[in-house]
């Protein structure tokens, strides 16, 4: 068999996954870009409309806050499970990852009516809080933004363990030790020496987390009683309700540009290629 | 003019039907008939070569079109002999202007609403009601347009649960406004449509003003202000089943919802936990229109719109489904335990207002950014 040039295998191992991206993906998005500008009049005006708006600004703002909120819950709660994982697990790794994973295989729609069950006024947390005479009146844990955080948190969370796993795994125990050995208590090796080495995985799943939750629909539109109104929810309702399509594709151009500016951000401090692709 | 039909609340009596048949309400044979229909609507819809001597009802699906067939179209073709089949494809706008254009119709009778019904006279799409045929005293004062008449009605209503509010039920939405006596969560629609009203008449706004003071700035904004005020208290719902919902699972304690969940809740509920006031209730009709150069010809469309207003079919609709009648003497034939979930009793009447269809086009879009910011910022 002839070698094929190197340039051309690596295209050919390419192609089919760009091609799905560009004809799926990029052109439906430019179409969008297209109807941003052009409906129902060619300019800008559907971008000063979203500019002049005090929904939309306090849409961004809660987007945003819910996704900064989500990400430091996850990445908080993450660390503790990829540590004890990485470092205490040995034998029960490959369970403990299993159950890490296993969320996935439960669509986030089910996974979120679940948390209505469990938060509701009458639900399984506030009727059990009630029998065991802690509180008289239900709590108020969901249609609001802590119901749509928990459920997020909830949703969100093998996103920065996966990451961070992978990370931690390929850490030496030798470090800590050493340190340990010159004298290090065992914070001061986990701040000093520990920590550090886990920052790239810590930062991909922040990342991963954080850019996720952004455009997140499903949880926020079933958990947030219709007040905590994140922009993806607000682009459907634009479209749906009032077939305004010029402005919905507006607001998703805004959500794009935000979640790009978001990453330039990111990039100035974290160095985005070792967080995203070297894990290490 | 912009259209301000609601095709929602359309959507959701389609969706009852489902609820209905789960009730044991409908027959097996019934529902799988509608399902099936809504699956080959398209197939409808290409049959141009309707007979003359028959008739299609076009509406939105669901358990409507199963009643529908079953209360006016299969009584009528009993007495005259005349098919009249219901197509549940959902007669927008849009769809009735591009079939009347291309010169293919095949619809002859179509449940719009009263924005529809006055944007397509306007397109002179739709033929005039001729009101030697169908009776203008048998339907709701204000639902007799030139080119639609009403059908049947659903109100937003006042919905409470009173084991939950400890026996004190608010009977006024200036009640619902106040927390401190009536504590608990609220619902309303996540759109204005029929919400302004109520805040508006949370202010004092005595009934026949509302969209009058409505009609200006200061109205709406005044309105927009009492959402403002009661948000930490609300829960929005998006669709009919989402209110249904609420009202369960003892979510709200106080609503203001589609009278046609409300009849379905009344049968859901333990007895006491829940209650419906038509105070200050917001009437919306369903309109019907004839397409211009429809089949089945303008006669005999009237006619069957004529029949359809019989008092004794429109209290069907009110048993079966919960929309109430459009012909106001169909009240007193209304079973007595029926009537005060009946949107269109005398009783109900004298404290409701009728949907300004109007007011919508012009003032709809700006007021759900205000409602929006409202309940969020």
């Amino acid at each position: 068999m002839p070698r094929i040039n190197e340039k051309v295998s690596y295209w050919m191992l390419v192609v089919p996954a760009l091609a799905i991206m560009v004809i799926f993906y990029i052109v439906p998005v430019l179409g969008i870009w297209k109807i941003a500008f052009t409906e129902p009049e060619t300019g800008l005006t559907n971008f000063v409309a979203m500019a002049g708006s005090n929904a939309v600004k306090t849409s961004f703002v809660i987007t945003f806050r819910v996704a900064a909120i989500t990400t430091i819950g996850c990445l908080f709660l993450g660390y503790i499970v990829a540590y004890a994982i990485s470092n205490y697990a040995s034998r029960l790794t490959p369970l403990m990852v299993a159950l890490v994973i296993l969320p996935f295989w439960v669509s986030v729609l089910i996974r979120s009516f679940s948390w209505i069950v469990l938060l509701g006024r009458s639900g399984i947390v506030n009727d059990a809080l009630k029998g065991a005479g802690l509180i008289d009146a239900p709590l108020r844990l969901m249609h609001n933004e802590l119901g749509v955080l928990i459920a997020m948190i909830h949703v969100m969370l093998p996103f920065a363990i996966l990451p961070m796993l992978t990370n931690m795994r390929g850490i030496s125990g030798a470090y800590v030790l050493a340190a340990r050995s010159l004298g290090a208590s065992e914070w001061t090796a986990f701040r000093q020496v520990y920590l550090p080495q886990t920052m790239p995985g810590v930062m991909s799943g922040a990342l991963l987390v954080f850019v996720l939750s952004l455009g997140f629909f499903v949880t926020p539109a079933l958990l947030g009683g219709g007040r905590v109104l994140m922009i993806s929810e607000y682009i459907t309702y634009q479209i749906q309700e009032f077939l305004n399509w010029g402005l919905g594709s507006a607001l998703s151009v805004g959500l794009l540009v935000a979640t790009a500016l978001v990453l330039l951000i990111a990039a100035r401090f974290v160095n985005l290629r070792s967080a995203l692709l070297e894990r290490k | 003019m912009q259209d301000t039909t609601d095709f929602e609340a359309k959507r959701d009596i389609a969706e009852i039907a489902v609820e209905r048949y789960k009730q044991g309400r409908l027959t097996r044979r019934g529902f799988i008939a509608a399902m099936g229909a809504l699956g080959i609507l398209p197939a409808l819809g290409t049959k141009a070569t309707a007979q003359a001597k028959e008739i299609i009802v076009v509406n939105w699906g669901g358990t409507a079109k199963d009643v529908l067939q079953e209360v006016i179209c299969d009584t009528y073709t009993a007495e005259t002999g005349i098919p009249v089949i219901v197509d549940g494809s959902g007669p927008s706008a849009g769809k009735i202007r591009a079939m009347v254009e291309s010169g293919a119709v095949v619809w002859d009778l179509c449940d719009s609403g009263a924005g529809s019904a006055i944007i397509l006279e306007q397109q002179g799409i739709t033929q005039p009601i001729d009101y030697s045929i169908v009776d203008k005293s048998k339907v709701l004062e204000g639902t007799a347009y030139n080119n639609g008449v009403g059908n049947y009605v659903y109100s937003y209503v006042l919905a409470t649960n009173p084991k939950l509010l400890g026996g004190a039920v608010p009977q006024s939405w200036e009640d619902v406004w106040n927390v401190k006596d009536f504590p608990g969560m609220r619902t309303f629609r996540k759109s204005v449509r029929g919400q302004l009203e109520s805040a508006t008449m949370a202010r004092g706004v005595p009934l026949n003003e509302v969209y009058e003071v409505l009609g200006t700035e200061d109205g709406i904004k005044a309105a927009i202000a009492k959402f403002r005020e009661l948000r930490e208290n609300i829960i929005v719902w998006g669709s009919g089943s989402d209110s249904q919902n609420l009202f369960l699972q003892e979510e709200v304690a106080i609503g203001n919802i589609w009278s046609t969940r409300a009849h379905l809740l009344k049968d859901q509920m333990e007895t006491g936990s829940f209650n419906v006031s038509f105070n200050g209730g917001v009437i919306a009709p369903g309109i019907w229109v004839v397409p211009k150069g429809n089949p089945a010809g303008t006669e005999e469309t009237m006619k069957l719109i004529a029949h359809g207003q019989k008092p004794e079919l429109q209290v069907k609709w009110l048993e079966m489904i919960g929309s109430g009648p459009i012909n106001p003497e169909a009240a007193a034939l209304v079973p007595a335990e029926l009537a005060p979930w009946n949107p269109s009793s005398p009783e109900n009447l004298a404290t409701q207002i009728l949907y300004n269809d109007e007011w919508y086009a012009k003032n709809q879009i700006a007021a759900e950014e205000l409602y929006v910011d409202a309940l969020i910022n």
